[in-house]
């Protein structure tokens, strides 16, 4: 007997989650036993920390206190950007990856439905992966002592449902005002600048040069010691919702639920002309240097043009430049930190700063390469012309490594002016880590598709610890060597080296790792 | 006449064997259509030839060259395009074509000229820099097959060249490859439209289950038609005919 009559909301929505869920399983494939082994374990632990929390805070009361609201209204604004990040990107990708939308607006149901299935499996997802974080955190507590604290279950239901709306609003006014040609980069671009976002307004002391390097937390919080703090009284909803007053918590989701209805029911139409109007849109453009390419000679040789084709390919892949775009971001208040007290000569912060810029250039590498190494689109091309395999590997790490330099030119070479031996540390940690994940992503490689990128999608998880272990230890050599201990950077740098050699694969070895794949 | 292709004892087992024993020639000035049913062999056999897939045993020469022994000087010579094109969607086909010359080692000059040359053939100069990824299927085959050609291949292997293509194109296509045999090239194809292996090819070869089941020129491959197994004549003339009665009595000896 089927649960639901076809064509029904309820019918589309379990085709929708069916599919994610084998999408999901496809993209793990061959990860079975040991993946579930992994979250089993993972889950555990947060589970225990769960209990150990339940236990603390049993007999703790959270009160309905300036301070508190504040606190959890932060908390609702970091997680709603969060989400509306995630939400943005899926919206807008969305319209371009046809998958089975042509099947279903060409099919009698109408588009206005299959919009708002499209839109709760978006809200689904982002709330599954919240939900996957908090549950084993929180429901220790929800047992022992605090039912009422169930209300954050519908807190986050109510965001996911009200970032979707705003996602998919925002994916469509931008499609409406710069066209289909554009809006699935600008989309990319700004859900990037939103997940980052609320990190850098925290750190906004430390980006406009205030002496203390307070986060915004911590200014809101002594604000409210000094009592100078007066939320108004619908700030204090999020908070009251989350401990399960039921009004509060009935007003955020129907207000929410309201909203999403009103985008996803409206919008429909517009959303079925738009997907039409990618197909094909974006590929009209010339390419923007057609002029240029006109005269300009064409590369020679196997290496210089594989790396040209790489660098073209990572400049329009506009998720991928997102992702790299969030990590840079991440990056500026650290590079500011780093050249203040580059400028005023020392600083534990400094040697702190060398190091985490070193190890975010391990990890942009890392990813870079993974994208030209595992997710070549036309593998079989490579493997019929006659240049050496050897050749086409060092063209694509060059292609990985060259976006990372372009990035750290900059802050670098100002670092290297206030302090040419603090500079030219850092430079040779972050060549160093890069190169280190570069390589490590040659030895493990495993074919992967490129729009994969977030997750890696089957990548070795061996590699990818190796390579965040490796980028660790060389991101504490750099620091220890900055801070002015150089010769106890050799112990990080040692172990770093054998970790290498112990990952080290012949080409034997990554040509019989790629055939079993 | 110069051998362009030999193969000698070719057998590939995945899960069940692919390829038994098999043997084929193709001569140089001559196109080959090799013909069978889905999971016949046909792919994997031209896979093997290209150098993409490790054959268990068996010989491959390409024009003289052991592409076992010396894969990179058989690949040098050779072009492969398979059924899917194999394009980048975020290049443009005329950055796709430079790729393609530079893995070759092809002289840029050169090569730029050719990649021009070989799009305004193939009725595509006005999207030459344009992305691939809004491309239908079959510009992306032709972008694909321009690739194939940029080299200037003796052997040319290709795996359902026509899929995708509108009459217009299939023509402009069949023309090119007519071209290549008539300079000299030998191409090896396979299709499932009897018609083009009918009109274009010089030899036929047909196989099932692994096995090449017969082989030669329409006239031979009816005249072996007509006489039938035990003598008796099939009674058909048509390729078709032919083909259909072949496989089933492959399907029928297996079964």
């Amino acid at each position: 007997m089927r649960l639901a009559a076809p064509g029904s909301i309820p019918w589309l929505l379990a085709h929708e989650m069916r599919i994610a869920w084998r999408n999901y399983r496809a993209g793990r494939a061959g990860k079975g036993a040991r993946g579930l082994i992994s979250l089993i374990v993972v889950g555990a632990m947060m589970l225990g920390g769960g209990v150990l929390a339940a236990l603390g805070l049993r007999e703790v009361e959270v009160p309905i206190h300036p301070i508190s609201i504040s606190i959890a209204a932060l908390a609702t604004l970091v997680v709603f950007t969060l989400m509306l990040s995630q939400t943005l990107s899926a919206s807008s990708e969305a319209l371009y990856e046809r998958g089975d939308l042509d099947l279903l607006f060409s099919s009698p149901i109408g588009p206005a439905k299959v919009l708002f299935v499209r839109c709760l499996g978006v809200a689904g997802g982002v709330i599954t992966i919240f939900l996957l974080g908090v549950t084993p955190l929180l429901l220790p507590s929800v047992i022992w002592g605090h039912p009422g604290w169930i209300g954050v279950f519908g807190v986050l239901g109510a965001l996911a449902l009200a970032s979707t709306a705003v996602g998919l609003l925002l994916a469509m006014a931008l499609f409406a005002l710069i066209g289909p040609r554009r809006t699935r980069t600008v989309a990319q671009v700004m859900a990037a600048l939103v997940g980052a976002g609320f990190f850098l307004v925290s750190q906004a002391r430390v980006i406009l040069g205030e002496q203390k390097s307070d986060s915004l937390f911590a200014e809101i919080t002594r604000q409210a010691m000094e009592g100078r703090l007066h939320p108004a009284p619908i700030v204090s909803l999020p908070l009251r919702a989350m401990l399960g007053e039921p009004l509060p918590l009935t007003a955020l989701l129907a207000g929410s639920a309201g909203l999403f209805a009103l985008a996803a029911l409206t919008l429909g139409r517009r959303f079925s002309d738009a997907a039409a109007a990618t197909q094909g849109k974006t590929a009209a453009r010339p390419a923007r240097a057609s002029r240029g390419q006109a005269r300009r000679a064409f590369a020679a040789g196997p290496f210089l043009a594989t790396l040209r084709k790489e660098l073209l390919l990572i400049a329009r892949d506009a998720s991928l430049l997102s992702q790299v775009l969030l990590r840079v971001l991440y990056l500026i208040p650290v590079a500011l930190v780093l050249s203040r007290n580059a400028a005023d000569g020392t600083g534990t912060a400094l040697a702190s700063g060398a190091g985490v810029v070193a190890f975010l250039a391990g990890q942009v590498a890392g990813s870079l390469a993974w994208i030209t190494l595992s997710a070549e689109e036309t593998p079989d091309l490579l493997a019929v012309s006659p240049a050496r395999t050897r050749t086409l590997r060092r063209a694509k790490l060059a292609a990985a490594l060259i976006p990372v330099a372009l990035i750290l030119v900059a802050p670098i070479a100002a670092l290297t002016w206030f302090m040419p031996a603090a500079g030219l540390w850092t430079a040779l940690g972050a060549a160093l880590a890069a190169w280190s994940s570069g390589l490590i992503n040659i030895w493990h490689q495993r074919p992967g598709k490129r729009s994969d990128f977030k997750r890696r999608g089957g990548s070795s998880w061996m590699a990818t610890i190796a390579e965040m272990v490796v980028s660790a230890l060389l991101a504490g050599a750099t620091g220890i060597a900055v801070a002015g201990f150089w010769p106890w950077s050799l112990i990080p740098l040692g172990l770093a080296g054998a970790a290498l050699l112990s990952l080290r694969r012949s080409d034997a070895q990554i040509a019989r790792n790629l055939r079993t794949r | 006449m110069t051998e362009a292709l030999i193969v000698r004892g070719l057998d590939k087992t995945f899960t069940k064997p692919a390829v038994m024993d098999l043997d084929l020639t193709v001569h140089a000035g001559e196109l080959y259509a090799l013909l069978g049913p889905n999971g016949a062999g046909k792919t994997t056999t031209l896979r093997m030839v290209a150098g993409l897939t490790k054959p268990d045993k068996g010989e491959i020469s390409i024009f003289g060259i052991d592409a076992r022994a010396d894969p990179a000087a058989a690949k040098a010579i050779t072009a492969w395009a398979p059924d899917e094109a194999m394009v980048y969607d975020r290049l443009t086909p005329l950055e796709y074509l430079e790729f393609v010359a530079g893995l070759w080692n092809i002289e840029p000059k050169a090569a730029k000229a050719r990649a021009e040359a070989l799009l305004a053939k193939l009725g595509l100069a006005a999207e030459a820099r344009t992305r691939c990824e809004g491309f239908s299927r079959g510009m992306k085959q032709k972008v694909a097959l321009a690739g194939a050609l940029i080299h200037d291949p003796r052997l040319l292997i290709l795996d359902e060249p026509l899929t995708g293509l509108d009459a217009a194109a299939a023509r402009l296509v069949k023309d090119m490859l007519q071209d290549r045999v008539r300079a000299g090239g030998a191409v090896i194809l396979t299709t499932h439209i009897l018609e083009v292996a009918e009109r274009m090819a010089d030899r036929i070869g047909i196989i099932a289950g692994g096995r090449l089941l017969a082989e030669g020129t329409l006239d031979a491959l009816r005249a072996r038609a007509g006489e039938g197994p035990k003598g008796e004549g099939w009674g058909g003339s048509t390729l078709e005919d032919v083909f259909l009665q072949l496989t089933a009595t492959d399907a029928g000896a297996a079964a």
